[in-house]
């Protein structure tokens, strides 16, 4: 498989984005005109209950084609946390709980008492991960003390006070911290493939069309040999989030067993961020700079989303410590087929 | 839709049984003694004997059909042959480049007499190719061909000079791309055929070149008045240009642009175990992402292959990123080494290291350099 965007949810998502999000609609978003109908026509679709199970009220969709509307809401810079209330959501059904009622986000403890909250302003609800008490808890966010950090991205994160807040729904859940780890990283991991190609495409249409020393840029090697580089960063970043949708898909009903393939998809990513967000940039010159321009809304994300759950750093010497205690003959098996663990 | 067309393909469990048989006879072999492993194994690693063990097992020309003395097996299964021979470091420089390129293009082109004659040799490990595509003023400006192969009465008469040609010195034919009318003013590419050079004829020199290793696997190979019959020529007169670059997505998107050097990392993780320290871990994860990321990409290739798509941009990142990773894979593990005193190496370690950086330079030149492989993917994104 490719991510998938012919599936009947990757194609009613990428038809409300095409006509809901268009390349203002970022921009708007950013000075405080929230896009409400785009929200809106997400949740009349029932797009955001998609990982919802028949027996809560959502429709159980395929994991795949699920991806593929979350790379459609991330080629077009979603400004609404629709990839982070399907995670809620997701987490709120494997603890038995209801759907949000409204958008969500989610915080994973081991951060609590505060946490960093991707949309913590806008979501109306948090779900949060208790991994020490095998919880899944559901809080009002609207009701909660939310103080915005300056954020890398235009989703801002929040800082978030768990004190005093009502619970609205809890319960005991058997996720395991790693299932959880690996539905969220797939879920940034396609985002950010989706994010840097965007940021590509942006790239390439504007080295052909800005001239300098009479000739488009796109005619200077130097500025060839930066984009076939960048480019292949971002083949290679496809790929690897590819490979752990796929091992999600595979392992629906455990996705702690999608655990290596979703940090690896984790670790190239984020490592190669830098590798095509700095020519990316660089060929755009002052104008990638401003904030008129679109750049932003795709480099800002990457910035932001490499750094969530924590960083490539972080996660590269999780999973080289989960690596050395198996065997060469484990991780070539590993390598070669994507069966991490032994059967 | 993505840009880039990379399948995610999961491999079928018929292919991990041939892989179990690949690692109990490499690993016999390896125990015996009767190979040293070595990174860039499939270039500069050669061994007669051994490629005629392998072709005994049936594990050269499992591509073509048994009429021929092949295994009627899939691409994929070379695949995994491919990937267990790297992970070795076995000597299968010998037979690597006839088995991956020759003989598909003998099976595309060749009479039927040459298809009987020469196939199960290439299959049993006794007949190897030398590919003769550079020249002395031909290398990444591959056109500029000046060797020519004239028509005569029975046959063409080449003369002219090859260089680079690997394995040369043992094998019994090249494939070169020669020139066999003039270009068409400056289109380059018309005009350009293949032939097949029986290297024991009457009129063949072959040089050795000796790199900075000492190795010699490079040649000169030069031709003076070499008379070849009518049927060498492969395929169409003039058609050489498009058939040279249609082979290309093959050549550059197998498991030996990321795996060459494999080797290295294998013998150094057998050491470390449990000596690792957490800025080891942090290398080895990163490592061990980027090579599981880039099997994902060269395994889709395979696919696309198998299925008749032959994706030539999608080869040529696999290539710019796989070459870097080998090098850089290299780095890492004389960086992860640190946790191991050197007075602790194995006598293996410190020979396949000294190996593996003594034959890095080539990984980015060989098969299309690094800066050819970034004007391909330049062209694909619409900027020249």
């Amino acid at each position: 498989m490719m991510i998938n965007t012919d599936g009947m949810v990757a194609e009613t998502a990428s038809k409300i984005y095409t006509d809901l999000c268009g390349r203002e609609i970022p921009h708007k978003a950013e000075a405080g005109e929230y896009p409400q109908a785009l929200w809106d026509a997400l949740a009349e679709n029932g797009l955001p209950l998609a990982w919802v199970g028949e027996a809560n009220g959502g429709f159980g969709a395929d994991y795949d084609e699920t991806f593929g509307a979350i790379w459609a809401s991330a080629q077009a810079a979603s400004p609404v946390p629709f990839a982070e209330t399907l995670i809620a959501n997701w987490m709120l059904d494997r603890a038995g709980l209801a759907p949000a009622d409204g958008s969500a986000s989610f915080a994973l403890s081991g951060h609590t008492p505060s946490a960093d909250i991707p949309f913590g302003m806008h979501a109306d609800k948090i779900v949060l991960f208790d991994e020490a008490h095998h919880e899944i808890s559901l809080f009002d966010n609207r009701a909660a003390v939310r103080s915005p950090e300056q954020a890398l991205s235009p989703d801002g994160m929040t800082q978030f006070i768990f004190s005093g807040h009502v619970v609205e729904q809890s319960a005991k859940t058997d996720l395991s911290r790693k299932a959880v780890e690996a539905l969220i990283l797939t879920v940034r991991a396609v985002q950010m493939a989706a994010a840097m190609e965007m940021a590509l495409n942006l790239s390439i249409e504007y080295v052909s069309q800005r001239e300098q020393f009479g000739r488009p840029l796109s005619k200077f090697q130097a500025i060839q040999h930066q984009l076939a580089v960048a480019a292949s960063e971002c083949a290679a970043a496809t790929m690897a989030a590819t490979q752990a949708a796929s091992a999600i898909a595979r392992h629906a009903s455990d996705p702690e067993k999608a655990w290596h393939e979703a940090v690896i998809a984790k670790v190239q990513i984020g490592h190669s961020v830098e590798a095509v967000t700095v020519p990316f940039h660089q060929v755009h010159g002052a104008m990638g700079y401003t904030q008129e321009y679109d750049l932003h809304h795709y480099t800002r994300r990457l910035w932001a989303w490499r750094d969530a759950l924590g960083n490539e750093h972080h996660w590269s010497k999780l999973l080289g410590e989960a690596l050395a205690v198996t065997s060469p003959d484990q991780i070539w098996k590993g390598v070669t087929t994507g069966q991490w663990i032994a059967s | 839709m993505q840009r880039f067309n990379f399948p995610v393909v999961q491999p079928e469990p018929a292919l991990e049984e041939l892989r179990g048989e690949l690692q109990a006879f490499l690993k016999e072999e390896r125990e015996a003694g009767n190979f040293r492993p070595e990174p860039e194994c499939w270039m500069a690693s050669a061994d007669p004997e051994f490629s005629q063990k392998m072709g005994k097992r049936g594990w050269i020309g499992l591509t073509w059909s048994s009429q021929y003395g092949g295994h009627d097996k899939s691409a994929l299964e070379r695949y995994i042959v491919t990937e267990e021979t790297l992970r070795s470091g076995a000597p299968v420089g010998a037979h690597w480049i006839a088995d991956r390129q020759h003989a598909p293009m003998l099976l595309a082109h060749g009479t039927e007499e040459q298809k009987l004659d020469i196939l199960p040799r290439i299959a049993a490990g006794e007949c190897y190719f030398a590919i003769g595509l550079s020249e002395p003023g031909a290398g990444s400006d591959l056109a500029n061909v000046k060797t020519r192969a004239e028509k005569v009465a029975d046959g063409w008469k080449i003369n002219g000079q090859k260089i680079w040609s690997s394995g040369a010195h043992i094998s019994h034919y090249m494939v070169a791309l020669l020139r066999t009318s003039p270009a068409d003013g400056r289109n380059r590419h018309v005009g350009l055929s293949q032939i097949m050079i029986d290297l024991s004829l009457p009129g063949v020199t072959i040089k050795p070149i000796v790199d900075l290793s000492g190795d010699a696997h490079f040649n000169e190979v030069y031709f003076e008045d070499v008379i070849v019959p009518d049927d060498c020529l492969l395929g169409e007169e003039g058609g050489g240009w498009k058939q040279v670059t249609g082979e290309l997505a093959m050549e550059r998107s197998g498991p030996e642009r990321f795996l060459s050097s494999y080797i290295t990392l294998e013998t150094a993780l057998w050491q470390l175990s449990g000596k690792m320290g957490s800025d080891s871990h942090a290398r080895l994860g990163k490592l061990i992402a980027n090579l599981r990321t880039l099997k994902g990409m060269s395994w889709g290739i395979a696919n696309l292959l198998s299925q008749g798509v032959s994706p030539e941009t999608e080869a040529a990142l696999v290539k710019d990123l796989g070459n870097r990773l080998e090098n850089d894979l290299t780095m890492q593990v004389r960086a992860l080494l640190n946790d191991l005193p050197s007075e602790d190496w194995s006598p293996d370690m410190r020979r396949i290291m000294n190996i593996g950086v003594l034959r890095a330079p080539p990984n980015t030149l060989r098969g299309g350099t690094t800066e050819v492989m970034r004007g391909i993917i330049a062209r694909q994104l619409g900027l020249r």
